[in-house]
Protein backbone atom coordinates (compact mmCIF):
# COMPACT_ATOMS: atom_id res chain seq x y z
CA UNK A 1 0.00 0.00 0.00
CA UNK A 2 1.57 3.27 -1.13
CA UNK A 3 0.65 6.70 0.17
CA UNK A 4 1.79 9.92 -1.48
CA UNK A 5 2.09 13.02 0.69
CA UNK A 6 1.97 16.33 -1.19
CA UNK A 7 2.82 19.06 1.33
CA UNK A 8 5.44 21.80 1.40
CA UNK A 9 6.06 21.53 5.15
CA UNK A 10 8.93 19.11 5.74
CA UNK A 11 7.99 18.51 9.38
CA UNK A 12 4.44 17.59 8.47
CA UNK A 13 5.76 15.21 5.82
CA UNK A 14 8.22 13.59 8.27
CA UNK A 15 5.57 13.13 10.96
CA UNK A 16 3.00 11.78 8.53
CA UNK A 17 5.63 9.41 7.13
CA UNK A 18 6.27 8.01 10.60
CA UNK A 19 2.57 7.64 11.38
CA UNK A 20 1.82 6.02 8.04
CA UNK A 21 4.84 3.70 8.02
CA UNK A 22 3.84 2.44 11.45
CA UNK A 23 0.56 1.36 9.83
CA UNK A 24 2.38 -0.49 7.08
CA UNK A 25 2.19 2.09 4.30
CA UNK A 26 5.02 2.73 1.88
CA UNK A 27 5.34 6.50 1.86
CA UNK A 28 6.33 8.83 -0.97
CA UNK A 29 6.72 12.58 -0.56
CA UNK A 30 6.39 15.59 -2.85
CA UNK A 31 7.00 19.18 -1.81
CA UNK A 32 4.92 20.91 -4.46
CA UNK A 33 2.06 20.32 -6.87
CA UNK A 34 4.13 19.66 -9.98
CA UNK A 35 6.34 17.07 -8.29
CA UNK A 36 3.23 15.56 -6.69
CA UNK A 37 1.48 15.13 -10.03
CA UNK A 38 4.64 13.62 -11.56
CA UNK A 39 4.96 11.20 -8.70
CA UNK A 40 1.30 10.23 -9.00
CA UNK A 41 1.83 9.47 -12.71
CA UNK A 42 4.98 7.38 -12.28
CA UNK A 43 4.30 5.56 -9.04
CA UNK A 44 0.51 5.18 -9.00
CA UNK A 45 0.00 5.57 -5.21
CA UNK A 46 -3.00 3.90 -3.56
CA UNK A 47 -3.92 7.03 -1.65
CA UNK A 48 -2.88 10.69 -1.75
CA UNK A 49 -2.69 13.17 1.14
CA UNK A 50 -2.87 16.64 -0.38
CA UNK A 51 -2.25 20.03 1.19
CA UNK A 52 -4.10 23.00 -0.33
CA UNK A 53 -1.51 25.74 0.21
CA UNK A 54 1.29 24.60 -2.06
CA UNK A 55 4.07 26.93 -3.23
CA UNK A 56 3.62 26.44 -6.97
CA UNK A 57 -0.13 25.93 -7.41
CA UNK A 58 -3.30 25.64 -5.39
CA UNK A 59 -4.10 22.16 -4.11
CA UNK A 60 -7.54 22.27 -5.72
CA UNK A 61 -5.81 22.77 -9.07
CA UNK A 62 -3.59 19.73 -8.40
CA UNK A 63 -6.72 17.75 -7.60
CA UNK A 64 -8.48 18.85 -10.80
CA UNK A 65 -5.50 17.82 -12.94
CA UNK A 66 -5.23 14.52 -11.10
CA UNK A 67 -8.92 13.78 -11.61
CA UNK A 68 -8.50 14.12 -15.38
CA UNK A 69 -6.97 10.70 -15.46
CA UNK A 70 -7.07 9.09 -12.01
CA UNK A 71 -9.67 8.03 -9.48
CA UNK A 72 -7.12 7.46 -6.69
CA UNK A 73 -8.60 8.31 -3.25
CA UNK A 74 -7.49 11.79 -2.16
CA UNK A 75 -7.60 13.14 1.38
CA UNK A 76 -7.27 16.91 1.68
CA UNK A 77 -5.18 18.04 4.64
CA UNK A 78 -5.36 21.79 5.11
CA UNK A 79 -5.37 24.62 7.62
CA UNK A 80 -8.22 26.27 5.71
CA UNK A 81 -11.45 25.50 7.48
CA UNK A 82 -13.97 27.65 5.61
CA UNK A 83 -16.97 25.84 4.23
CA UNK A 84 -16.49 27.35 0.75
CA UNK A 85 -12.93 25.99 0.53
CA UNK A 86 -14.06 22.54 1.61
CA UNK A 87 -16.93 22.53 -0.87
CA UNK A 88 -14.58 23.56 -3.68
CA UNK A 89 -12.29 20.66 -2.79
CA UNK A 90 -15.18 18.17 -2.76
CA UNK A 91 -16.45 19.54 -6.07
CA UNK A 92 -12.99 19.03 -7.54
CA UNK A 93 -13.13 15.36 -6.51
CA UNK A 94 -11.71 15.13 -2.99
CA UNK A 95 -12.77 12.05 -1.03
CA UNK A 96 -12.49 13.60 2.40
CA UNK A 97 -11.18 16.65 4.18
CA UNK A 98 -9.23 16.92 7.44
CA UNK A 99 -8.29 20.30 8.87
CA UNK A 100 -4.91 20.91 10.51
CA UNK A 101 -4.28 20.53 13.40
CA UNK A 102 -5.64 16.98 13.22
CA UNK A 103 -5.58 13.93 15.42
CA UNK A 104 -3.46 11.14 13.97
CA UNK A 105 -5.96 8.46 14.91
CA UNK A 106 -8.74 10.31 13.12
CA UNK A 107 -6.56 10.88 10.07
CA UNK A 108 -5.71 7.18 9.82
CA UNK A 109 -9.37 6.21 10.21
CA UNK A 110 -10.37 8.60 7.41
CA UNK A 111 -7.59 7.26 5.24
CA UNK A 112 -8.83 3.69 5.69
CA UNK A 113 -12.41 4.77 5.00
CA UNK A 114 -11.64 6.46 1.68
CA UNK A 115 -9.62 3.48 0.46
CA UNK A 116 -12.37 0.96 1.00
CA UNK A 117 -13.21 -0.42 -2.41
CA UNK A 118 -16.56 1.01 -3.32
CA UNK A 119 -19.36 -0.56 -5.34
CA UNK A 120 -17.29 -3.50 -6.55
CA UNK A 121 -20.20 -5.82 -6.18
CA UNK A 122 -23.57 -4.08 -6.17
CA UNK A 123 -25.37 -7.19 -4.95
CA UNK A 124 -23.06 -8.04 -2.06
CA UNK A 125 -24.39 -7.38 1.42
CA UNK A 126 -23.25 -4.13 2.95
CA UNK A 127 -22.47 -4.19 6.61
CA UNK A 128 -21.08 -1.90 9.24
CA UNK A 129 -21.24 -2.04 13.03
CA UNK A 130 -24.06 -4.57 13.35
CA UNK A 131 -26.06 -3.05 10.51
CA UNK A 132 -26.48 -5.27 7.47
CA UNK A 133 -28.13 -4.12 4.24
CA UNK A 134 -29.31 -6.57 1.64
CA UNK A 135 -29.25 -4.70 -1.69
CA UNK A 136 -31.22 -7.41 -3.52
CA UNK A 137 -34.28 -7.37 -1.27
CA UNK A 138 -33.80 -3.84 0.08
CA UNK A 139 -33.96 -5.11 3.62
CA UNK A 140 -31.94 -4.15 6.64
CA UNK A 141 -31.11 -5.77 9.95
CA UNK A 142 -29.59 -4.12 12.97
CA UNK A 143 -27.83 -6.47 15.42
CA UNK A 144 -29.82 -9.35 13.91
CA UNK A 145 -33.18 -7.60 14.35
CA UNK A 146 -35.05 -6.52 11.21
CA UNK A 147 -35.01 -2.75 10.78
CA UNK A 148 -38.10 -1.23 9.20
CA UNK A 149 -37.16 1.35 6.60
CA UNK A 150 -39.12 3.16 3.90
CA UNK A 151 -37.60 2.90 0.38
CA UNK A 152 -36.19 6.44 0.66
CA UNK A 153 -34.71 5.76 4.08
CA UNK A 154 -33.19 2.59 2.72
CA UNK A 155 -31.68 4.40 -0.26
CA UNK A 156 -30.14 7.08 1.93
CA UNK A 157 -28.82 4.63 4.49
CA UNK A 158 -27.34 2.50 1.69
CA UNK A 159 -25.37 5.50 0.45
CA UNK A 160 -24.05 6.21 3.94
CA UNK A 161 -23.17 2.57 4.58
CA UNK A 162 -21.48 2.18 1.21
CA UNK A 163 -19.26 5.13 2.13
CA UNK A 164 -19.10 4.38 5.87
CA UNK A 165 -16.60 6.53 7.72
CA UNK A 166 -16.35 8.94 4.81
CA UNK A 167 -18.23 12.17 4.35
CA UNK A 168 -20.96 11.94 1.73
CA UNK A 169 -21.73 15.39 0.32
CA UNK A 170 -25.26 16.82 0.35
CA UNK A 171 -25.16 17.03 -3.43
CA UNK A 172 -24.15 13.40 -3.81
CA UNK A 173 -26.85 12.18 -1.42
CA UNK A 174 -29.61 14.24 -3.03
CA UNK A 175 -28.57 13.07 -6.48
CA UNK A 176 -28.26 9.43 -5.53
CA UNK A 177 -31.49 9.21 -3.54
CA UNK A 178 -33.84 11.75 -5.12
CA UNK A 179 -32.28 12.31 -8.54
CA UNK A 180 -30.39 15.21 -10.15
CA UNK A 181 -33.37 17.59 -10.10
CA UNK A 182 -33.39 17.48 -6.28
CA UNK A 183 -29.90 18.92 -5.82
CA UNK A 184 -31.18 22.06 -4.09
CA UNK A 185 -33.71 20.32 -1.85
CA UNK A 186 -31.50 19.92 1.20
CA UNK A 187 -34.52 19.90 3.52
CA UNK A 188 -35.35 16.34 2.31
CA UNK A 189 -32.03 15.21 3.73
CA UNK A 190 -32.51 16.88 7.09
CA UNK A 191 -35.83 15.11 7.58
CA UNK A 192 -34.60 11.67 6.54
CA UNK A 193 -31.35 12.02 8.45
CA UNK A 194 -33.33 12.62 11.62
CA UNK A 195 -35.63 9.65 10.85
CA UNK A 196 -32.60 7.44 10.35
CA UNK A 197 -31.00 8.68 13.54
CA UNK A 198 -34.11 7.68 15.48
CA UNK A 199 -34.07 4.23 13.91
CA UNK A 200 -30.38 3.72 14.66
CA UNK A 201 -30.73 4.82 18.27
CA UNK A 202 -29.17 2.35 20.67
CA UNK A 203 -26.69 1.04 18.09
CA UNK A 204 -23.02 1.94 17.81
CA UNK A 205 -23.69 3.81 14.58
CA UNK A 206 -23.97 7.53 14.38
CA UNK A 207 -24.97 9.75 11.48
CA UNK A 208 -22.82 12.82 11.86
CA UNK A 209 -23.53 16.11 10.17
CA UNK A 210 -20.64 18.09 8.72
CA UNK A 211 -22.09 21.60 8.62
CA UNK A 212 -22.62 22.75 5.05
CA UNK A 213 -20.82 19.72 3.60
CA UNK A 214 -22.71 16.51 4.18
CA UNK A 215 -23.18 13.46 6.38
CA UNK A 216 -20.87 10.80 7.68
CA UNK A 217 -21.82 7.43 9.12
CA UNK A 218 -19.47 6.59 11.95
CA UNK A 219 -19.04 3.73 14.33
CA UNK A 220 -18.50 4.80 17.89
CA UNK B 1 -29.05 76.26 -10.91
CA UNK B 2 -31.32 78.61 -12.72
CA UNK B 3 -29.71 77.91 -16.03
CA UNK B 4 -31.21 74.46 -15.77
CA UNK B 5 -34.68 75.77 -15.09
CA UNK B 6 -34.96 77.35 -18.47
CA UNK B 7 -34.64 73.94 -20.13
CA UNK B 8 -37.33 72.32 -18.09
CA UNK B 9 -41.04 73.05 -18.31
CA UNK B 10 -41.67 74.99 -15.13
CA UNK B 11 -44.29 73.84 -12.71
CA UNK B 12 -47.10 76.36 -12.51
CA UNK B 13 -46.30 79.60 -10.68
CA UNK B 14 -43.04 78.87 -9.07
CA UNK B 15 -41.77 81.98 -7.31
CA UNK B 16 -38.94 83.72 -9.19
CA UNK B 17 -35.68 83.42 -7.23
CA UNK B 18 -34.57 86.65 -5.57
CA UNK B 19 -31.27 86.87 -7.43
CA UNK B 20 -33.17 86.82 -10.76
CA UNK B 21 -35.37 89.66 -9.50
CA UNK B 22 -32.12 91.43 -8.62
CA UNK B 23 -30.83 90.89 -12.17
CA UNK B 24 -34.03 92.40 -13.63
CA UNK B 25 -33.75 95.52 -11.52
CA UNK B 26 -30.02 95.88 -12.12
CA UNK B 27 -30.58 95.43 -15.83
CA UNK B 28 -33.20 98.18 -15.98
CA UNK B 29 -31.09 100.49 -13.81
CA UNK B 30 -28.06 100.04 -16.06
CA UNK B 31 -30.13 100.75 -19.17
CA UNK B 32 -31.45 103.98 -17.69
CA UNK B 33 -28.03 105.09 -16.47
CA UNK B 34 -26.52 104.44 -19.90
CA UNK B 35 -29.45 106.07 -21.63
CA UNK B 36 -28.88 109.20 -19.52
CA UNK B 37 -25.14 109.17 -20.29
CA UNK B 38 -25.77 108.77 -24.01
CA UNK B 39 -28.36 111.53 -23.82
CA UNK B 40 -25.68 113.85 -22.48
CA UNK B 41 -23.24 112.74 -25.18
CA UNK B 42 -25.85 112.78 -27.96
CA UNK B 43 -24.73 116.12 -29.51
CA UNK B 44 -21.17 114.78 -29.93
CA UNK B 45 -21.82 111.14 -30.90
CA UNK B 46 -25.07 110.86 -32.79
CA UNK B 47 -27.91 108.47 -32.00
CA UNK B 48 -26.25 105.33 -33.46
CA UNK B 49 -23.59 105.40 -30.75
CA UNK B 50 -26.14 104.68 -28.02
CA UNK B 51 -27.39 101.62 -29.93
CA UNK B 52 -23.87 100.15 -29.88
CA UNK B 53 -23.50 100.90 -26.17
CA UNK B 54 -26.78 99.07 -25.47
CA UNK B 55 -25.66 96.06 -27.55
CA UNK B 56 -22.38 95.88 -25.66
CA UNK B 57 -24.15 95.93 -22.31
CA UNK B 58 -26.55 93.18 -23.41
CA UNK B 59 -23.62 91.01 -24.52
CA UNK B 60 -21.84 91.58 -21.19
CA UNK B 61 -25.00 90.82 -19.22
CA UNK B 62 -25.49 87.64 -21.27
CA UNK B 63 -22.13 86.30 -20.11
CA UNK B 64 -23.22 86.40 -16.47
CA UNK B 65 -26.96 86.61 -16.05
CA UNK B 66 -29.99 84.49 -16.71
CA UNK B 67 -31.80 84.58 -19.98
CA UNK B 68 -34.96 86.30 -18.69
CA UNK B 69 -33.31 89.51 -17.47
CA UNK B 70 -31.03 89.66 -20.55
CA UNK B 71 -33.93 89.37 -23.00
CA UNK B 72 -35.86 91.95 -20.98
CA UNK B 73 -32.85 94.29 -21.27
CA UNK B 74 -32.82 93.73 -25.05
CA UNK B 75 -36.51 94.65 -25.37
CA UNK B 76 -36.33 97.64 -23.01
CA UNK B 77 -33.13 99.04 -24.59
CA UNK B 78 -34.71 98.76 -28.08
CA UNK B 79 -37.75 100.68 -26.88
CA UNK B 80 -35.63 103.25 -25.02
CA UNK B 81 -33.42 103.75 -28.07
CA UNK B 82 -36.46 104.22 -30.22
CA UNK B 83 -38.22 106.53 -27.74
CA UNK B 84 -35.29 108.75 -26.73
CA UNK B 85 -32.74 108.66 -29.52
CA UNK B 86 -34.33 107.92 -32.87
CA UNK B 87 -35.78 111.12 -34.33
CA UNK B 88 -38.42 112.27 -33.80
CA UNK B 89 -37.40 112.05 -30.16
CA UNK B 90 -39.80 111.15 -27.32
CA UNK B 91 -42.21 109.22 -29.53
CA UNK B 92 -42.22 105.60 -30.56
CA UNK B 93 -42.95 106.81 -34.05
CA UNK B 94 -40.07 106.56 -36.55
CA UNK B 95 -39.96 108.84 -39.51
CA UNK B 96 -37.20 107.71 -41.86
CA UNK B 97 -37.45 104.30 -43.51
CA UNK B 98 -33.73 103.58 -42.86
CA UNK B 99 -34.30 104.27 -39.13
CA UNK B 100 -37.18 101.77 -39.13
CA UNK B 101 -34.88 99.18 -40.66
CA UNK B 102 -32.12 100.04 -38.17
CA UNK B 103 -34.55 99.74 -35.27
CA UNK B 104 -35.69 96.36 -36.58
CA UNK B 105 -32.07 95.23 -36.96
CA UNK B 106 -31.21 96.46 -33.45
CA UNK B 107 -34.20 94.61 -32.05
CA UNK B 108 -33.27 91.34 -33.79
CA UNK B 109 -29.54 91.64 -32.97
CA UNK B 110 -30.15 92.49 -29.29
CA UNK B 111 -32.58 89.60 -28.82
CA UNK B 112 -30.48 87.03 -30.66
CA UNK B 113 -27.26 88.13 -28.94
CA UNK B 114 -28.93 87.83 -25.55
CA UNK B 115 -30.35 84.45 -26.48
CA UNK B 116 -27.16 83.03 -28.03
CA UNK B 117 -24.81 84.15 -25.33
CA UNK B 118 -26.92 82.89 -22.44
CA UNK B 119 -27.35 79.59 -24.29
CA UNK B 120 -23.64 79.31 -24.84
CA UNK B 121 -23.09 79.79 -21.17
CA UNK B 122 -25.69 77.13 -20.30
CA UNK B 123 -23.98 74.69 -22.64
CA UNK B 124 -20.69 75.36 -21.00
CA UNK B 125 -22.19 74.80 -17.58
CA UNK B 126 -23.83 71.55 -18.72
CA UNK B 127 -20.56 70.37 -20.20
CA UNK B 128 -18.74 71.15 -17.01
CA UNK B 129 -21.40 69.34 -15.04
CA UNK B 130 -21.02 66.25 -17.24
CA UNK B 131 -17.31 66.44 -16.82
CA UNK B 132 -17.66 66.60 -13.04
CA UNK B 133 -20.12 63.67 -13.05
CA UNK B 134 -17.73 61.62 -15.14
CA UNK B 135 -14.88 62.37 -12.81
CA UNK B 136 -17.06 61.46 -9.86
CA UNK B 137 -17.96 58.15 -11.51
CA UNK B 138 -14.35 57.42 -12.32
CA UNK B 139 -13.39 58.16 -8.74
CA UNK B 140 -16.12 55.83 -7.50
CA UNK B 141 -14.94 53.07 -9.80
CA UNK B 142 -11.40 53.59 -8.63
CA UNK B 143 -12.50 53.39 -5.00
CA UNK B 144 -14.43 50.15 -5.66
CA UNK B 145 -11.39 48.64 -7.36
CA UNK B 146 -9.19 49.64 -4.48
CA UNK B 147 -11.64 48.10 -2.02
CA UNK B 148 -11.79 44.83 -3.94
CA UNK B 149 -8.02 44.79 -4.16
CA UNK B 150 -7.61 45.41 -0.45
CA UNK B 151 -10.18 42.71 0.32
CA UNK B 152 -8.24 40.24 -1.82
CA UNK B 153 -5.00 41.25 -0.19
CA UNK B 154 -6.63 40.90 3.19
CA UNK B 155 -7.82 37.40 2.38
CA UNK B 156 -4.43 36.34 1.03
CA UNK B 157 -2.76 37.75 4.10
CA UNK B 158 -5.26 36.04 6.39
CA UNK B 159 -4.73 32.75 4.54
CA UNK B 160 -0.97 32.98 4.82
CA UNK B 161 -0.99 34.10 8.46
CA UNK B 162 -3.40 31.34 9.39
CA UNK B 163 -1.13 28.87 7.57
CA UNK B 164 1.93 30.16 9.41
CA UNK B 165 0.26 30.04 12.82
CA UNK B 166 -1.62 26.80 12.49
CA UNK B 167 1.15 24.73 10.91
CA UNK B 168 3.42 24.69 13.99
CA UNK B 169 0.40 23.88 16.18
CA UNK B 170 -0.45 21.01 13.84
CA UNK B 171 3.16 19.77 13.97
CA UNK B 172 3.17 19.82 17.78
CA UNK B 173 -0.17 18.04 17.87
CA UNK B 174 0.95 15.30 15.48
CA UNK B 175 4.28 14.88 17.26
CA UNK B 176 2.44 14.52 20.58
CA UNK B 177 0.18 11.87 19.03
CA UNK B 178 3.36 10.07 18.04
CA UNK B 179 4.75 10.24 21.59
CA UNK B 180 1.70 8.42 22.84
CA UNK B 181 -0.31 8.77 26.03
CA UNK B 182 0.98 8.51 29.55
CA UNK B 183 3.82 11.01 29.62
CA UNK B 184 2.88 13.80 32.07
CA UNK B 185 5.16 16.29 30.30
CA UNK B 186 3.54 15.52 26.98
CA UNK B 187 0.15 16.04 28.60
CA UNK B 188 1.22 19.53 29.72
CA UNK B 189 2.44 20.39 26.23
CA UNK B 190 -0.81 19.14 24.82
CA UNK B 191 -2.87 21.34 27.13
CA UNK B 192 -0.75 24.36 26.27
CA UNK B 193 -0.95 23.57 22.57
CA UNK B 194 -4.72 23.30 22.77
CA UNK B 195 -4.84 26.70 24.45
CA UNK B 196 -2.60 28.17 21.80
CA UNK B 197 -4.82 26.73 19.11
CA UNK B 198 -7.89 28.31 20.67
CA UNK B 199 -6.18 31.70 20.85
CA UNK B 200 -5.02 31.55 17.25
CA UNK B 201 -8.46 30.48 16.07
CA UNK B 202 -10.07 33.29 18.05
CA UNK B 203 -7.73 35.90 16.57
CA UNK B 204 -8.32 34.66 13.06
CA UNK B 205 -12.07 34.48 13.57
CA UNK B 206 -12.13 37.99 15.05
CA UNK B 207 -10.29 39.28 12.01
CA UNK B 208 -12.75 37.53 9.75
CA UNK B 209 -15.73 38.94 11.67
CA UNK B 210 -14.29 42.45 11.57
CA UNK B 211 -13.32 42.39 7.92
CA UNK B 212 -17.03 41.92 7.11
CA UNK B 213 -16.00 39.18 4.75
CA UNK B 214 -18.43 37.04 6.68
CA UNK B 215 -21.40 36.11 4.57
CA UNK B 216 -23.92 33.70 6.08
CA UNK B 217 -24.48 30.61 3.99
CA UNK B 218 -28.13 29.74 4.63
CA UNK B 219 -29.55 26.27 4.35
CA UNK B 220 -32.27 24.19 5.98
CA UNK B 221 -30.94 22.90 9.27
CA UNK B 222 -32.04 20.69 12.03
CA UNK B 223 -31.40 22.29 15.37
CA UNK B 224 -30.06 19.00 16.74
CA UNK B 225 -27.29 19.12 14.14
CA UNK B 226 -26.41 22.67 15.15
CA UNK B 227 -26.20 21.73 18.82
CA UNK B 228 -24.18 18.67 17.95
CA UNK B 229 -21.72 20.82 16.02
CA UNK B 230 -21.66 23.17 19.01
CA UNK B 231 -20.93 20.63 21.71
CA UNK B 232 -18.59 18.22 19.88
CA UNK B 233 -15.52 20.49 19.89
CA UNK B 234 -16.21 21.29 23.55
CA UNK B 235 -16.49 17.73 24.81
CA UNK B 236 -13.48 18.21 27.12
CA UNK B 237 -14.95 21.31 28.78
CA UNK B 238 -18.46 19.89 28.87
CA UNK B 239 -17.25 16.74 30.60
CA UNK B 240 -17.24 18.78 33.82
CA UNK B 241 -20.43 20.63 32.99
CA UNK B 242 -23.30 18.41 31.92
CA UNK B 243 -25.27 20.35 29.32
CA UNK B 244 -29.04 20.15 29.65
CA UNK B 245 -30.77 20.97 26.40
CA UNK B 246 -34.52 21.63 26.33
CA UNK B 247 -37.04 22.72 23.74
CA UNK B 248 -35.63 21.14 20.59
CA UNK B 249 -38.10 18.27 20.18
CA UNK B 250 -40.85 20.14 18.38
CA UNK B 251 -38.76 22.52 16.30
CA UNK B 252 -39.24 22.50 12.53
CA UNK B 253 -36.43 22.81 10.01
CA UNK B 254 -34.86 26.26 10.16
CA UNK B 255 -33.13 28.33 7.49
CA UNK B 256 -29.80 29.41 8.98
CA UNK B 257 -26.03 29.18 8.73
CA UNK B 258 -25.33 26.27 11.02
CA UNK B 259 -21.57 26.77 11.12
CA UNK B 260 -21.76 30.40 12.25
CA UNK B 261 -24.53 29.72 14.74
CA UNK B 262 -22.72 26.70 16.17
CA UNK B 263 -19.61 28.78 16.61
CA UNK B 264 -21.39 31.69 18.30
CA UNK B 265 -23.21 29.31 20.60
CA UNK B 266 -20.01 27.34 21.21
CA UNK B 267 -18.19 30.48 22.35
CA UNK B 268 -20.98 31.33 24.80
CA UNK B 269 -21.00 27.77 26.08
CA UNK B 270 -17.24 27.71 26.45
CA UNK B 271 -17.43 30.97 28.38
CA UNK B 272 -20.02 29.45 30.71
CA UNK B 273 -17.79 26.43 31.42
CA UNK B 274 -14.89 28.77 32.27
CA UNK B 275 -16.75 30.63 35.00
CA UNK B 276 -19.10 28.04 36.49
CA UNK B 277 -17.68 25.70 39.14
CA UNK B 278 -16.97 22.16 37.95
CA UNK B 279 -19.90 19.78 38.23
CA UNK B 280 -22.59 22.42 37.78
CA UNK B 281 -24.78 22.00 34.73
CA UNK B 282 -25.16 24.45 31.85
CA UNK B 283 -28.75 24.72 30.71
CA UNK B 284 -29.58 25.52 27.12
CA UNK B 285 -33.24 26.33 26.45
CA UNK B 286 -34.22 26.64 22.80
CA UNK B 287 -37.45 28.27 21.67
CA UNK B 288 -39.02 29.60 18.51
CA UNK B 289 -41.54 32.45 18.59
CA UNK B 290 -42.69 34.46 15.58
CA UNK B 291 -39.79 33.31 13.42
CA UNK B 292 -37.25 34.27 16.04
CA UNK B 293 -35.06 31.49 17.30
CA UNK B 294 -33.84 32.02 20.83
CA UNK B 295 -31.20 30.22 22.85
CA UNK B 296 -30.96 30.89 26.56
CA UNK B 297 -27.70 29.65 28.00
CA UNK B 298 -27.89 29.61 31.78
CA UNK B 299 -24.90 28.66 33.93
CA UNK B 300 -24.60 28.21 37.67
CA UNK B 301 -21.50 30.32 38.12
CA UNK B 302 -21.11 33.53 40.10
CA UNK B 303 -23.06 35.57 37.56
CA UNK B 304 -22.08 38.89 36.04
CA UNK B 305 -20.48 41.56 38.21
CA UNK B 306 -22.45 44.77 38.49
CA UNK B 307 -22.20 47.01 35.45
CA UNK B 308 -20.17 44.77 33.18
CA UNK B 309 -23.06 43.92 30.86
CA UNK B 310 -22.16 46.75 28.48
CA UNK B 311 -18.52 45.69 28.18
CA UNK B 312 -19.02 41.96 28.14
CA UNK B 313 -19.09 41.78 24.34
CA UNK B 314 -16.27 44.26 23.75
CA UNK B 315 -13.10 43.09 22.09
CA UNK B 316 -10.35 42.11 24.56
CA UNK B 317 -12.60 42.86 27.54
CA UNK B 318 -11.98 40.49 30.41
CA UNK B 319 -14.17 40.56 33.47
CA UNK B 320 -12.40 41.16 36.80
CA UNK B 321 -11.38 37.86 38.47
CA UNK B 322 -11.38 36.01 35.15
CA UNK B 323 -9.46 32.75 35.17
CA UNK B 324 -6.00 32.84 33.56
CA UNK B 325 -5.82 32.16 29.86
CA UNK B 326 -8.23 33.64 27.40
CA UNK B 327 -8.09 36.68 25.22
CA UNK B 328 -11.40 38.37 25.83
CA UNK B 329 -12.41 37.63 22.25
CA UNK B 330 -14.86 34.73 22.57
CA UNK B 331 -17.94 36.79 23.37
CA UNK B 332 -16.94 39.60 20.97
CA UNK B 333 -16.78 37.00 18.21
CA UNK B 334 -20.12 35.53 19.29
CA UNK B 335 -21.71 38.95 18.98
CA UNK B 336 -20.02 39.60 15.62
CA UNK B 337 -21.28 36.29 14.29
CA UNK B 338 -24.82 36.82 15.57
CA UNK B 339 -24.94 40.29 14.02
CA UNK B 340 -23.58 38.99 10.74
CA UNK B 341 -26.66 36.74 10.73
CA UNK B 342 -28.94 39.70 11.59
CA UNK B 343 -29.42 38.38 15.10
CA UNK B 344 -28.06 39.59 18.42
CA UNK B 345 -26.87 38.50 21.82
CA UNK B 346 -27.29 39.89 25.31
CA UNK B 347 -26.57 38.83 28.85
CA UNK B 348 -27.95 39.37 32.34
CA UNK B 349 -28.05 37.63 35.67
CA UNK B 350 -30.61 34.89 36.09
CA UNK B 351 -33.06 35.45 38.98
CA UNK B 352 -32.05 32.07 40.40
CA UNK B 353 -28.35 32.94 40.21
CA UNK B 354 -25.71 32.51 37.54
CA UNK B 355 -25.43 34.31 34.24
CA UNK B 356 -27.85 33.95 31.38
CA UNK B 357 -26.95 34.66 27.76
CA UNK B 358 -29.65 35.11 25.18
CA UNK B 359 -28.94 34.60 21.50
CA UNK B 360 -31.69 35.61 19.10
CA UNK B 361 -31.83 34.98 15.41
CA UNK B 362 -34.52 35.64 12.78
CA UNK B 363 -35.19 32.42 10.85
CA UNK B 364 -37.45 31.05 8.18
CA UNK B 365 -39.15 27.81 9.18
CA UNK B 366 -40.36 24.77 7.36
CA UNK B 367 -42.72 22.31 8.96
CA UNK B 368 -42.06 18.74 7.97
Amino acid sequence: MTALIIDDEIQIRRLLRMALESKGYTVREAENGTLGLQDAVFHKPDVILLDLGLPDMDGVEVLKRLREWSQVPVLILSVRDQESVKLAAFDAGADDYVTKPFSTAELLARLTAIQRRQGQDETACLSVGGLVLDPVHHEATLNGQPLKLTPTEYAMLAQLVRHAGKVVTLKHLLRAVWGPQAEQQSHYLRVYASHLRHKLEGSTLEIKNEPGIGYRLEER
Amino acid sequence: MNTEDTFKPKPAREPVPTHVVGQFSWGLTIIFVLASACWVLLPYTGYLFSALVFLMVIVLAGTRWNRGPVLAMAVVSALVWNFIFIPPQFTLHIEKPQDIIMFAIFFVVALSMGHLITRLREREAALERHHREREELLAQKHRAELLAESERLHRTLLDSISHELKTPIAIIRTALDGLGQGNPYAAEIETANRRLQRIVENFLEMTRVESEALKPHLDWCEIGDVLHATTTPLHRELAEHPSIITGIESLPLLMLDSRLLAQALGNVLHNATLYAPAGTPVEIAVSLTNNTLEFRVHDHGPGLALGIEEHLFDKFYRAPDSPAGGTGLGLAIARGLMRAMKGDIEAHNHPEGGAEFMLRLPVKTRTT
